[in-house]
């Protein structure tokens, strides 16, 4: 192999492939990264065998030829290199890859491209395409949902249903939901539902590129495993198997009380009251009108029996009737940082309901968050 | 119509050194320092009270009066500990606990008889679990008020219960001194001698005009109580901080299933307390005391708040396994839910913990009827081990069967 890349790009497609790398592998080949020439150009790959993701680094291929390296010590070392061409040429008989730039040459011991598990490049045609930027929004209002513990393995995936011309995203923990839906650039031929692990589409968010750009989407047919692919850029993912719950029921259809509130003060008000709920099991309460100065408003207060309180109020727009609510502050939190819209509406059906969080002007998006019982 | 408990441990602190010493059963042991020096008798067994010897008498008085009695300096951390646990059976009866000192408090029972039954009988229930968990005796005082149940709890000791029925309360209270009533110090008895008044029930039928003349608005609330009214609230203080369970081997054990399953059991009652009081844990803490007796305790941080046995076992096994010394006999192991709190997040979906919480919730509801052994895991069947509580030796009979 002997092939030169400039060192801005290969950098690039170095933290792209980064961290798919296995941080505590098993298999000493899963800390490494792959590197392979194809299409005049140097095809970088990593995997933890949950996802793998393949990056493409434009360059000129003098030789033909693949082996594997440390990620990490490559990747730092091409991190402290300067932005010149970078030379890269493997030695076969003892496995080690020359680095060359400027003046600075390294020699790194590798492992041969055979032992790295094969990422599956899925050869079918594309189930459907979305946009890069649309995709990534989107992503963005869901995956926050998630479960992070593994007591239910099918909570720690996204639902994602492509039927017709419509992408439904939903994350779920058991304590929050979180559904989305966004357009397809092209309609799927058959309806097709598929849980792909957050963590799946927490590096998908990180790798898309910022602008408008296709993103494909092919399903293996066994559906055991998910493509999506950029420009220059593939990422694999399992999917999780079992059935996600059935989370329609559970999204109010109604409600009695409806405030809607700057999103970016009402974030702060739950940040403020968040602080003072760390010693009391992080519970927020929340005041549709009622109680304020001229019973219009929304208030957040936190109580810290050893500590103090905390009171926001809140300009809001309010309906129905006054009510309150408790919740997890970090769950309003997540969602009103990540709702991509300038005010929220908060939809209420008294203190044991579940609480709604939507966008104004944005029918695309809801959020459920259940509530906290609290003794007083 | 109220029921109020008042509860009193008999002769506590001497109890708790019999209990721990058996061979002081029968003897008259006396609480309270080294009697050579200066200081007080801080309890005296019903032995010992035979001789004359009573609290706050000082020392150097008790050994004149019982010069073979048992002295001892006292152990304020183990009568605390007994006594904590001890609260910790009244608030299973009800969440309305006072306590007045570390071995009396009163219970308002009220809203706890649709699932104990009358006064009277969770008296009985209060006065078995304190005999049968904590090795000791207490005598409880039943009636409608706070003021009749602490005279009732009084009257008979020690381990008495004495019920006053609704209705009976000034006739209860007639033919007893007035030194037993709440605010007739020595100073009011002796004023009350003036009027030839030397019982409760004189004391009523005094006019409330001549009362007033001679004791002000003292006198009129003195009268009120003398006939048996007494409106005061049971406060109950702060929930409780920790909810937690202990278990000592008779042998100490290397074996860990036998230390999982007894932390199984161990897990399985703290969360049913936590359930009763309608309390969460974020937190479990593990405490293991291994053969020498040197202890370690470590905690967890839960994900969630829970108040199943699941989560409260699991953490305490990972603690467990962390941080056991492997080969060494252990022998005493504990589980405590700490970092409680009383909010509940509520769920969107029908999970397998959600399952579980119904589970648990059926299980509470037949042992309250049928009793804690009425239903149980079946991981704990057959080498369950037997309950008993962190106290040393028992004694075969109660420290205080004999009048005092």
């Amino acid at each position: 192999m002997n092939v030169s890349v400039m060192q801005e790009n290969l950098a690039r497609g170095l933290s792209v492939v980064s961290r798919a790398v296995s941080s505590r592998a098993t298999l000493p080949v899963l800390a490494n990264v792959l590197l392979r020439t194809q299409d005049a150009g140097l095809k970088l790959t990593a995997t933890n065998l949950e996802i793998g993701i393949n990056c493409w680094v434009p360059g000129k291929v003098a030789e033909e030829g693949e082996i594997t390296v440390p990620a990490k010590l490559l990747t730092d070392l091409v991190a402290s290199l300067p932005n010149q061409r970078v030379d890269l040429v493997l030695s076969p008989k003892d496995r080690t890859l020359k680095v060359t730039c400027a003046g600075s040459k390294s020699s790194i011991k590798g492992i041969e491209a055979d032992e790295f598990p094969v990422v599956a490049a899925i050869g079918d045609a594309p189930a459907t395409t979305v946009d890069a930027r649309a995709l990534r929004e989107a992503l963005g209002e869901v995956v926050f949902a998630a479960a992070s513990d593994e007591s239910r393995p099918i909570l720690t995936g996204v639902l994602t249903r492509l039927a017709g011309n419509r992408m439904t995203l939903a994350a779920a923990d058991n304590y929050r939901i979180a559904v989305r839906h966004l357009d397809l650039a092209s309609p799927v031929s058959a309806e097709m539902t598929i849980v792909v692990p957050g963590r799946s589409y927490g590096e998908l968010m990180r790798i898309l590129p910022d602008g408008e750009a296709p993103v494909e989407i092919t399903v293996t047919p066994n559906k055991s495993q998910v493509l999506f692919h950029a420009e220059g850029i593939d990422l694999v993912s399992r999917l999780i198997e079992g059935q996600f719950p059935n989370y329609e029921p559970v999204i109010p259809s109604s409600h009695t009380s409806r405030a809607i509130v700057d999103r970016e003060a009402f974030l702060a008000g739950a940040r403020r009251a968040s602080i003072f709920a760390r010693d009391s099991a992080n519970i927020v309460k929340i005041a549709l009108g009622g109680d304020g100065e001229d019973g219009q408003g929304v208030s957040i207060t936190a109580h810290a029996a050893d500590i103090g309180d905390n009171a926001d109020a809140l300009e809001a727009a309010l309906e129905g009737s006054p009510t309150t609510i408790a919740f997890n502050a970090r769950y309003l939190i997540d969602v009103l940082s990540n709702l991509g819209a300038e005010e929220a509406a908060l939809e209420l059906s008294g203190p044991l309901a579940p609480g709604v969080i939507r966008g104004v002007g944005k029918d695309d998006y809801v959020h459920v968050i259940m509530p906290v019982r609290t003794a007083s | 119509m109220r029921t109020i408990l008042h509860a009193d441990l008999d002769a506590f602190y001497a109890s708790v050194e019999v209990l721990d010493d058996p061979r002081l059963t029968g003897l008259p042991v006396i609480v309270g320092g080294d009697p050579g020096a200066r200081g007080v008798v801080s309890a005296a067994s019903y032995e010992a009270r035979r001789f004359g010897v009573h609290s706050a008498m000082p020392l150097q008085t008790a050994r004149r009066l019982c010069p073979d009695g048992v002295f001892l300096p006292g152990r304020p951390e183990r009568y605390r500990e007994l006594s904590d646990q001890v609260m910790r059976i009244f608030a299973s009866f009800t969440p309305q606990v006072e306590p007045i000192s570390l071995d009396e408090a009163f219970l308002d029972v009220t809203a706890s008889a649709a699932a104990f039954g009358d006064g009277e009988a969770i008296a009985r229930r209060i006065k078995e679990r304190v005999r049968d968990e904590a090795g000791l005796a207490v005598s409880v005082g039943v009636a409608s008020n706070k003021l009749c149940a602490k005279v009732a709890s009084d009257l008979r000791k020690p381990d008495a219960l004495v019920v006053v029925p609704v209705g009976g309360e000034a006739a209860f209270l007639a033919p007893l001194p007035i030194r037993r009533l709440w605010g007739v110090g020595p100073a009011a008895a002796e004023a009350l001698r003036d009027f030839r008044v030397s019982t409760i029930g004189q004391l009523a039928a005094l006019p409330d005009a001549t009362l007033r003349r001679r004791f002000g608005k003292h006198g009129i609330a003195l009268a009120e109580r003398a006939r048996g009214v007494d409106p005061s609230a049971v406060v109950s203080g702060s929930a409780p901080k920790s909810v937690g369970h202990e278990h000592t081997f008779e042998h100490d054990v290397i074996a860990d299933a036998t230390l999982e399953t007894t932390l199984l059991d161990l897990a399985d009652s703290v969360a049913g307390r936590l359930r009763h009081n309608h309390l969460a844990a974020r937190g479990v803490q593990l405490k293991l005391r291994y053969e020498g007796f040197d202890t370690l305790t470590r905690q967890q941080l839960l994900p969630r708040p829970t108040r199943e046995m699941r989560p409260i076992y699991e953490a305490a096994v990972g603690l467990l396994r962390r941080v056991r010394t492997a080969g060494r006999g252990v022998r005493l192991i504990g589980v405590t839910a700490i970092h409680l709190t009383d909010a509940e997040q509520l769920t969107l979906f029908d999970t397998g913990a959600d399952r579980e919480a119904r589970l648990e919730a059926t299980v509470d509801v037949v042992r309250e009827r049928f009793g804690h052994d009425a239903i149980t895991r079946a991981r704990l069947l057959g080498d369950r081990p037997r309950r008993r509580f962190d106290f040393g030796e028992r004694p075969a009979a109660p420290p205080d069967d004999e009048g005092g």
